[in-house]
Parts: structure tokens; C-alpha cells; sequence
């Protein structure tokens, strides 16, 4: 068996399996060493969809707003867990790799940790200052998408990836029109308008991957 | 052009996929062996052995190194490996063009 399959692996391909082959392993090294941003942005969009969803049934008939701890648990639960998982997923598709983009993916990643804790010890900070419940909800998550927004931009202008850039600027849009639509409807317009901008980027980045591989692999087919 | 033009270190399956799956990295990056040998499924003799072939031709750049008390092995496709490479994925175009 082993003759065999040296004979074959020495061989040299025809030119319409050697681009497929080129093809086919650059897809493996995509979809097995690469950051799946479908993934990432379907679980963020369900995490904000679910997450302010909850906050906002808690608090829509309220008539003066007052911090729901169980939803908050509830959204607690979707960003934690949305956290984890794109760092698991991050690491484990870096796993086995050194190198300047693998050293730049992890000054992005602090980049994100830090800027989160500036924006829990400003939050903290305004508490003790007797800041209102209103206001805390209000800073916190305009912050938070101060933060997402711009780290988006930024990431997607220095990688070259527009959507990633687009989908930045329309998080910082829909968090300055929730801030300003008073708080009932804040948790509203970021469950929809955010969420559901996580989720038609995560269509976005599939139909973009769908349409780059799919000439590579035709033209091997068809000359095949 | 002609299959005797196609550069032989590149023209052979196997040495093909390494070199395709390297050139898939980002310019500059690494990749621990047994890594590389998931995304080829490959065995470790059968890695080696092409390795050294591209080794030799100076298209792949092998660092030695220890992570803890472990030894890995990294491999990284040099600037003269990825020219190599993109001058053989034209030449392949060009002969399918040519053909059809």
C-alpha cells in the first residue's frame, strides 16, 4: 500500500487538478486555521437578539425604569457566553501558529479586554458618583458599543475586510439612535438593530465566502 | 508551454499541497509540524520527507524550537517559496488557458 500511494503523491498532477488541489487546500486552511466570521457574528447576533431581548420584555411596561436583575442575568449569560466562545474559538483556529499576524491577532484580542474593563471600572465609577439606574444602563452599554464599534472599524480597516469595517460604523449608528430614544426603547433598538446586524453580517461574510470559492473550484471542474 | 517548464520541487501532489497550504498562511507566519500534518492529513515520514525535498530548494524555512520541554517543529514558506509558488498556480492557468 505504501509504494502505492508514494507513486500517486509523487505524481505530477494535470493542471486542472493541480489548481484543484491549490483550491482545495486553501479552503482546509480556511475553514481549519482561520477565524470563521459567520460564526462569530451568528453568535454575538444571537447573544444581543436574546440578551437585550430579555432586558427590554423586563423593562417595556415599566413606568419608571428600574435595573431587572433576572434579565440582566439572562443577558450576564449571553455575553459571557458569547465571550468564551469566540476566545476558544480564536485560540483553537490559532492553535499550532507563530508569526506577525498570529502576534497581531493577539494585541487585537487585549485591545478588547482592556478597553472592557476601562469600561467597568467607568461604570463602577459612576455608580459611586451617584449616578442615576438610568444613566448606568445608559453609559454602560453606550460605552460598550463605543467600544465594539471602533474596534470593528479599526480591525476591519488594517485586515482589509470592509464588512467587518461596515458592520463598526453600523453599531456605532444604532447605538447613538437607542441612546437617544429613551431607555425602554434602547434595549429594543439594540436587540434588533444590533442583533440583527451581527446576524446579516454573518449572511454577508457567507455569501462572500461562497462567491470566492466558488470559481476556483469551477474552473478545476470544468476543465476536469 | 510545456509540463517540463512547471517547476518539479512544486510539481508533485504531494509537495503541491504543502506548498499550497503554506502559501495559505499569512506571509511571515509559522506552523507547528504536527499541524500542518491535520490540515494535510498526512503521516509524519511522508511531511518529512517532501519538507526536506522543499527545504532543500529553499522554498520552505524550518525553525526548531521548544515549547515547555517539548520540541516543535515550525515550518514557514520563504519569499522565494511563495514566487515559486504563485509563478507555478500562472503557469497552470496558462496551460488550461492554452488547452481550451
Amino acid at each position: 500500500m505504501q509504494p502505492h500511494t508514494h507513486d500517486i503523491e509523487d505524481a505530477p498532477p494535470a493542471p486542472a487538478d493541480g489548481l484543484a488541489i491549490i483550491a482545495s487546500q486553501q479552503e482546509r486552511v480556511r475553514t481549519g486555521a482561520a477565524v470563521d466570521g459567520r460564526l462569530l457574528f451568528l453568535v454575538w447576533g444571537a447573544a444581543w437578539l436574546i440578551g437585550y431581548g430579555a432586558l427590554w420584555l423586563a423593562v417595556k411596561d415599566l413606568d419608571v425604569y428600574r435595573p431587572p436583575s433576572g434579565a440582566f442575568i439572562v443577558f450576564g449569560l449571553c455575553i459571557s457566553s458569547a465571550v468564551v466562545f469566540t476566545i476558544v474559538h480564536s485560540v483553537r483556529r490559532a492553535a499550532g501558529m507563530r508569526g506577525p499576524s498570529v502576534t497581531a491577532g493577539a494585541m487585537y484580542g487585549w485591545a478588547w479586554g482592556l478597553g472592557f474593563l476601562l469600561q467597568a471600572a467607568l461604570i463602577g465609577a459612576f455608580v459611586n458618583a451617584g449616578a442615576s439606574h438610568e444613566l448606568v444602563a445608559l453609559a454602560s452599554n453606550g460605552l460598550a458599543c463605543l467600544i465594539v464599534g471602533l474596534l470593528y472599524m479599526a480591525g476591519g480597516a488594517m485586515d482589509q475586510e470592509p464588512a467587518l469595517f461596515w458592520l463598526g460604523v453600523w453599531i456605532l449608528v444604532v447605538a447613538a439612535v437607542a441612546s437617544s430614544v429613551g431607555l425602554h426603547l434602547t434595549f429594543l433598538v439594540m436587540a434588533l438593530a444590533g442583533g440583527g446586524g451581527f446576524l446579516v453580517g454573518a449572511g454577508i461574510e457567507h455569501a462572500r465566502r461562497r462567491a470566492r470559492r466558488g470559481p476556483a473550484f469551477g474552473s478545476a471542474a470544468r476543465t476536469a | 508551454m510545456t509540463d517540463a517548464e512547471l517547476d518539479p520541487v512544486i510539481h508533485a501532489q504531494a509537495r503541491l499541497r504543502v506548498v499550497a497550504t503554506l502559501a495559505a498562511l499569512p506571509a511571515g507566519d509559522r506552523i507547528a509540524f504536527t499541524r500542518l500534518q491535520d490540515l494535510l492529513d498526512m503521516t509524519a515520514g511522508n511531511l518529512s520527507t517532501h519538507a526536506r525535498k522543499l527545504e532543500e530548494a529553499e522554498y520552505v524555512a524550518v525553525t526548531k524550537t521548544h515549547k515547555g520541554r517539548t520540541p516543535v517543529t515550525y515550518l514557514e514558506l520563504t519569499t522565494t517559496g511563495r514566487l515559486a509558488f504563485e509563478r507555478y498556480r500562472r503557469s497552470l492557468a496558462e496551460l488550461l488557458g492554452g488547452a481550451s
